[in-house]
C-alpha cells in the first residue's frame, strides 16, 4: 500500500512539473513601424495569443491581422483591405523552437538571450526565419520581447505603384508578451 | 470685376476646399465606438453560436461593425490598470479541437474576449464575476476559438 501511495506522489509531482512548464497569454503585444519619406505608417495589435512550453522550447504565436490598430482610419483600410488582405488571410501565425534552450532558467528569474528559429506565415506565405531576442523569467511569468525587420514582398504583399515611395520596404516590428505560467 | 478674375477667385477657393477635403479624408480618425450606435444588439451565446456555426457568414455579418452584446462576464483579465479584458466565456466542443499545438490548451478556453477602453477598465474591474451586463464594441473577428472586440465599453 505505501508503495503504491509513493508511487501515485511521485506521478502527481512530476505530471505536475510537466504541465508547470507550459505559458500562454492571449493580450500580447505586437506593434509595426515603417518611417518612408513621404509618411509614418504606424499600427499596434495588444490581442496577441502566444504559448511557450518551456520544457521542449516550442513557441508559438498567432496574431488577428484586422486587430493592428492605426489612428488613421483610411490607412488601416488600405492595410486590411490592399495589402494584407485580411479577409482572406485573417492570421498570421508563427511556429517555431528556441535554439538555446539550455542556456534559459525557468526556474531562475532572470533575463536571458534567446534565439528563435522557426515557420513565420504572413499573408498567406511561410519563410522560414531565425530572430534574436530576450526572455526575461519573472516570478511564474515570462516576458519575451523581440525587434526584427520584415521585407513586405518576400510576403507577396504588393504596394501599388502610386504610392510605392509612400511606403517603406521593410517594416521594423516590435514583439513583447507577458504570458502567465499555466495553471 | 473682370472675368479672369472672378474665375481666378472661384478657382482659388474651389482649389482649397478641394486640398481641405482630400486632406480631411486621408487623415480621418478611427470611429469614436463608444458614441456610434450600435449596428446590432445581440446575446453573447448567440452570437458566439453564428461563429461556430458559420464562421464566413458571422464574418461578412460582423466583423467591422459595432455591436453591444448582452450576457454574464465570467472572467476579468486586468494585466495593467489601463489594459483590461471581459471575456464571456464559452464552452467549447473539445472533440473538435486540435490538440496537436500549444494552443490546445489555450482553445479550450474559448469565448468573446472584449479589451475594453481605457476610461472603462476601472468600471470593468470593479465588476463582479459572472455580473449580467451590456458591452459594446467592435468587432474583429475570430481568432481560434477567441472572438475578439476591442474599443469596448459597458452599456449603462
Amino acid at each position: 500500500m505505501k508503495t503504491i501511495l509513493r508511487f501515485v506522489t511521485v506521478f502527481l509531482m512530476l505530471t505536475s512539473c510537466v504541465f508547470a512548464q507550459k505559458y500562454i497569454t492571449k493580450n500580447g503585444k505586437i506593434n509595426f513601424y515603417s518611417d518612408a519619406p513621404m509618411e509614418k505608417i504606424e499600427a499596434k495589435n495588444n490581442e496577441v495569443k502566444a504559448a511557450l512550453d518551456a520544457s521542449t522550447g516550442d513557441i508559438v504565436f498567432q496574431v488577428l491581422i484586422t486587430s493592428f490598430e492605426f489612428k488613421q482610419a483610411l490607412m488601416q483600410e488600405h492595410f486590411n483591405e490592399n495589402y494584407m488582405e485580411s479577409p482572406k488571410f485573417p492570421n498570421s501565425t508563427f511556429k517555431g523552437k528556441i535554439n538555446n534552450l539550455k542556456d534559459i532558467n525557468f526556474s531562475k528569474n532572470g533575463k536571458y538571450n534567446a534565439v528563435i528559429e522557426g515557420d513565420l506565415t504572413i499573408h498567406g506565405v511561410t519563410k522560414k526565419v531565425k530572430q534574436n531576442g530576450s526572455l526575461e523569467v519573472k516570478d511564474a511569468k515570462v516576458i519575451a520581447t523581440s525587434k526584427f525587420n520584415l521585407a513586405v514582398k518576400d510576403y507577396n504583399i504588393n504596394i501599388p505603384s502610386a504610392v510605392a515611395g509612400k511606403i517603406a520596404e521593410k517594416v521594423q516590428v516590435t514583439v513583447d508578451v507577458t504570458m502567465d505560467q499555466k495553471k | 470685376m473682370k472675368n479672369w478674375l472672378k474665375f481666378l477667385i472661384v478657382a482659388v477657393v474651389v482649389g482649397i476646399i478641394t486640398v481641405i477635403t482630400v486632406l480631411w479624408y486621408i487623415n480621418k480618425p478611427n470611429k469614436d465606438i463608444e458614441k456610434a450606435t450600435a449596428e446590432y444588439t445581440l446575446n453573447a451565446d448567440d452570437l458566439y453560436k453564428q461563429y461556430s456555426d458559420n464562421k464566413a457568414i458571422a464574418d461578412s455579418l460582423y466583423n467591422g461593425k459595432v455591436i453591444e452584446i448582452n450576457g454574464k462576464i465570467s472572467i476579468i483579465e486586468a494585466p495593467s490598470d489601463t489594459f483590461v479584458v471581459a471575456v464571456f466565456t464559452q464552452k467549447q466542443d473539445t472533440t473538435q479541437l486540435k490538440t496537436d499545438d500549444l494552443f490546445g490548451d489555450l482553445n479550450a478556453e474559448g469565448g468573446i474576449r472584449c479589451t475594453m477602453l481605457q476610461n472603462h477598465c476601472e468600471g470593468t474591474k470593479n465588476t463582479a464575476p459572472n455580473s449580467v451586463v451590456k458591452i459594446k464594441g467592435l468587432c474583429k473577428g475570430m481568432q481560434g476559438t477567441d472572438l475578439i472586440f476591442v474599443k469596448c465599453s459597458i452599456v449603462k
